[in-house]
């Protein structure tokens, strides 16, 4: 028991140190790719079967050799909801030992999923365990730490200053925030108030990969086996947190119900059960739970007809319906990197890992933004925070690819949209205030201002070949409510894997350099009188630089 | 955040602004009775390698002593808002802060921190202006970035026309001596970014000030927030393209000092060519405002100007 409850202990852990450190660390998507079907069903709606899938498929193989062991030592939703059990759970002695044929349920979640996955949509994010306790800790939970770490740091930089202890006064911690955090934690506290009913509610009847788990660990190598020393007490039935023992024959078990956490071998007053590959001491095994084949096919085919009526409302950005009276994709700015928006609805799973990874908050979950198909899904959201050109982050951790790894040098070319200028709104073109903000944030030079003879001062226009959607101008846009410049997803570059940001840039006439490449260095730069103005700006009137008047 | 100011709050920082005037008047007349005929110029302008030429033009002015006192604590201002290097001139060149912070370590400064509250992300900033590395030669830690609003105060500014209260880096309304040390460049929106639009980098809600009149605003928030001494960065002058650049990149290797921030202000428009034309220091709305309000002296004919080449 002890070394279950470190190794728990641990993985948890390492889970959450991954998931803290994501887009930093490597791997940091390990633990999501280790969920089955959560790859599988990914895998499906992809059509794409790679390497990336290994974890997974390493974790299917682990089942057939000693059951449900990743259900009972390494799943983190799992080790959440025994913690919340304990805290929720009746006392033991009210629990009623069930034998409940409903374990079925999750079997038929599981076929719906895939059925929905054979349409090339993906439902797996309600379901997954690994996607749901990602969401749960990276978008409820962790905001929630660092805001508590904030306030600490905060109340303690009187003291710091005075002290002038260096990093502790100038530490500051952004606590990020995030959209639809409150429905994240609405669903857990249904998921952990199921408690009340059984012990692990959710992994008994719900949970698809326990289900696909369940399929490979009918007759596992390493499974329970009773000796003979068996008195029938009961002991064991009423502990078994996955009700997989059969009462009247606490010899038998179900052993795709199982997950090896050895409860009954430790709790048995006669020292009956051992777990082991020992055939001595098996007795015949129990007829299992079956999925019933008609509810299995019905579940699979609810799931494609679902998945088909999505894919037919008229808020679907999944395909490009270019027919004429189509309504256009939706204005959802998508990170660097994400794949072209079917594939890329295809391969999220939503585990919100991409957003707790994301440096500057800018990337938040989507509502029905999208349609029904991008809930939750991944949007950089400008006005919130840029998206800094430099930052491969969520990238480097979408444990799907549906946000490619973009390498360092390609990342200034991967462009997510351009910025639009509404004039109405713009302090400089309709309120003749003297405003340049968008051009001092622009890391990438895609400002150019105007003196125009009707204007008191420069008004600003955006040079579309040069703007990488990165939004550091909407966001700074000192215009309150509706910022004056606006991102939108315009001529974003969205590439299958394995093809060049920088050549399809360059073959759209894009110049998306941080550094144009036309300014000269310092030393190079000639000196004036005479000057020209290297970087292809309009040239000023004559006579009046921006910002200068006729003097008095 | 208007309601958490408290009375006591005010009458204290008010009480410290009057000894920073008060001693800052008085090392105005410390030296200059020392200075048997007043030999001290109000400008210094000082050619020539970085380093050298400011610790020539601080000298000239009467050394950094005049300004900084053992045990002062100090706060250096340089512009470092934008990730990009010395060579495009959007950021002080790394040697005038190093040089700058030397100085008042030697002067016997108590605390010496480098701060600005940056546009473009703040590790970005500190390392690729090479101010953070320039910087920790000298002390670890000493450049730093603020941006969390919790660590800025609330201040009201008197007299002011526009900007009636803006919030300040706490540490810097904690210190004794403020120095200013700008990059001379070229700015869309006020002309030119100099010592007093270079107080922009130490409050938090800067985005006001374009709603409001951007120059009356910098002229409220330099009554406010006046520097004990400027040293403006004229190595390279970014003439165009500013406040971020890329633009036409001069490279004068000049430094200017002055305790009189409209002073070096205007001297420094003046000297370099603008978009490749002259202008004079009264065509910047908001060095011509200050004027009038008497925060400094842009009649630069008039004042006594110290040239050196080193």
């Amino acid at each position: 028991m002890m070394f279950r409850r470190m190794t728990r202990a641990m993985c948890l852990a390492i889970f959450l140190v991954l998931l803290a450190g994501a887009g930093k660390i490597a791997a940091s998507d390990l633990f999501l790719r280790m969920d089955p079907a959560l790859t599988g069903l990914a895998g499906l709606a992809m059509r794409s079967l790679t390497w990336i899938w290994l974890p997974a498929v390493i974790v299917m193989a682990s089942a057939l050799l000693a059951g449900r062991i990743f259900c009972g030592y390494i799943c983190p939703m799992g080790t959440t909801i025994d913690v919340a059990d304990k805290c929720l759970a009746p006392a033991p002695k009210k629990q009623k030992a069930s034998y409940a044929p409903s374990a079925r349920l999750k079997y038929y979640i599981l076929t719906f999923a895939a059925g929905a996955a054979l349409c090339g949509v993906t439902f797996v994010y309600w379901a997954a365990p690994l996607s749901l306790i990602t969401r749960f800790y990276g978008l409820v939970v962790y905001p929630v730490v660092l805001m508590i770490g904030d306030q600490a740091v905060t109340a303690f930089y009187p003291i710091a200053s005075r002290m002038d202890l260096r990093t502790l006064m100038f530490l500051e911690i952004d606590p990020p925030r995030f959209a639809t955090g409150f429905f994240v934690l609405l669903f857990f506290a249904a998921v952990f108030a199921a408690a009340r009913i059984s012990p692990r509610f959710w992994c008994r009847y719900l949970c698809p990969s326990g289900a696909l788990l369940a399929i490979l660990s009918r007759k596992p190598l390493i499974r329970r086996r009773v000796s003979p020393d068996c008195n029938q007490c009961g002991i064991c039935v009423r502990n078994c947190p996955m009700a997989a023992i059969d009462p009247d024959a606490p010899e038998q078990a179900r052993h795709e119900e199982c997950i090896v956490c050895r409860q009954c071998e430790s709790i048995c007053p006669k020292n009956a059960v051992a777990f082991s590959a020992d055939a001595a001491t098996a007795r015949r095994l129990h007829p299992s739970v079956s999925p019933a084949r008609r509810q299995v096919i019905f579940s699979g085919i609810a799931g494609a007809a679902t998945a088909s009526v999505a894919l037919t409302g008229l808020n679907v950005v999944a395909r490009d319906l270019s027919e004429k009276g189509t309504v256009r994709e939706a204005r959802i700015i998508r990170p660097p990197g994400a794949l072209p928006e079917p594939d890329f609805l295809e391969a999220c799973v939503r585990c919100g890992q991409c957003m707790a990874a994301c440096p500057t908050n800018t990337l938040q979950p989507v509502w029905f933004e999208a349609g029904l198909l991008g809930l939750f899904s991944p949007a950089v959201t400008p006005r919130r925070k840029y998206c800094d050109p430099e930052c491969t982050a969520c990238g480097n951790t979408c444990p799907t690819g549906a946000i490619q790894k973009i390498a360092s040098a390609e990342r200034t070319w991967a462009k997510i949209g351009t910025a639009v200028i509404y004039r109405q709104q713009c302090l400089a073109w309709e309120y003749k205030k003297s405003c340049m903000v968008c051009d001092e944030v622009c890391p990438y030079d895609a400002l150019e201002f105007e003196k125009r003879p009707d204007l008191p001062y420069p008004v600003p226009h955006v040079k579309e070949d040069r703007c990488a959607g990165c939004g550091h101008c909407e966001h700074a846009c000192p215009v309150y409510n509706q910022a004056a410049i606006v991102v939108t997803p315009m001529d974003a570059i969205r590439l299958r894997p394995g093809q060049s940001f920088e050549y399809a840039a360059k073959s759209r006439g894009f110049k998306l350099k941080k550094e144009p490449q036309d300014q000269k260095p310092a030393s190079a730069a000639p000196a004036y009188p005479g000057a020209d103005i290297p970087d292809g700006r309009a040239p000023q009137p004559p006579g009046m630089a921006p910002g200068f008047d006729e003097g008095g | 955040m208007k309601s958490l100011i408290k009375p006591i709050d005010r009458r204290t920082f008010l009480k410290q602004m009057r000894g920073l005037a008060c001693f800052a008047g008085a090392s105005m007349l410390v030296p200059a009775s020392l200075w048997a005929q007043n030999k001290m110029p109000d400008l210094a302008v000082v050619n020539g390698e970085i380093e050298p030429a400011v610790k020539k033009a601080v000298d000239m002015l009467g050394g950094m002593s005049r300004f900084v006192k053992t045990g002062s604590r100090v706060v250096i201002k340089p512009n470092m808002s934008f990730a990009s290097g010395p060579e495009r001139a959007a950021n002080t060149h790394p040697l005038v802060v190093k040089a700058l912070a030397q100085l008042c370590r030697q002067a016997g400064a108590g605390r010496v921190l480098v701060l600005d509250n940056p546009l473009a992300p703040a590790e970005q900033c500190i390392e690729n202006s090479g101010i953070g590395a320039a910087c920790s030669a000298i002390e670890k830690d000493m450049a730093q970035t603020v941006s969390d609003p919790s660590r800025f105060r609330e201040v009201e500014i008197s007299g002011a026309k526009s900007l009636k209260q803006t919030d300040v880096m706490r540490e810097v309304l904690n210190a004794d001596v403020l120095i200013a040390a700008p990059q001379a460049k070229s700015h869309s929106g006020a002309g030119v970014s100099l010592s007093m639009k270079g107080m922009m980098g130490l409050i938090s809600n800067r985005r006001v000030m374009h709603r409001l009149d951007l120059h009356e605003s910098i002229v409220d928030l330099a009554s406010l927030l006046t520097p004990d001494l400027v040293v403006v960065d004229a190595s390279r002058v970014l003439s165009s393209g500013g406040p971020g650049g890329p633009g036409t990149v001069l490279t004068p290797k000049t430094i200017i000092a002055s305790a009189d921030m409209v002073a070096a202000d205007a001297y420094t428009v003046s000297s370099f060519e603008w978009y490749g034309s002259r202008y004079s220091a009264d065509q910047i709305k908001h060095i011509r405002m200050a004027h009038q309000r008497g925060l400094g002296r842009m009649d630069i004919d008039k004042l006594k100007i110290g040239r050196a080449t080193v």
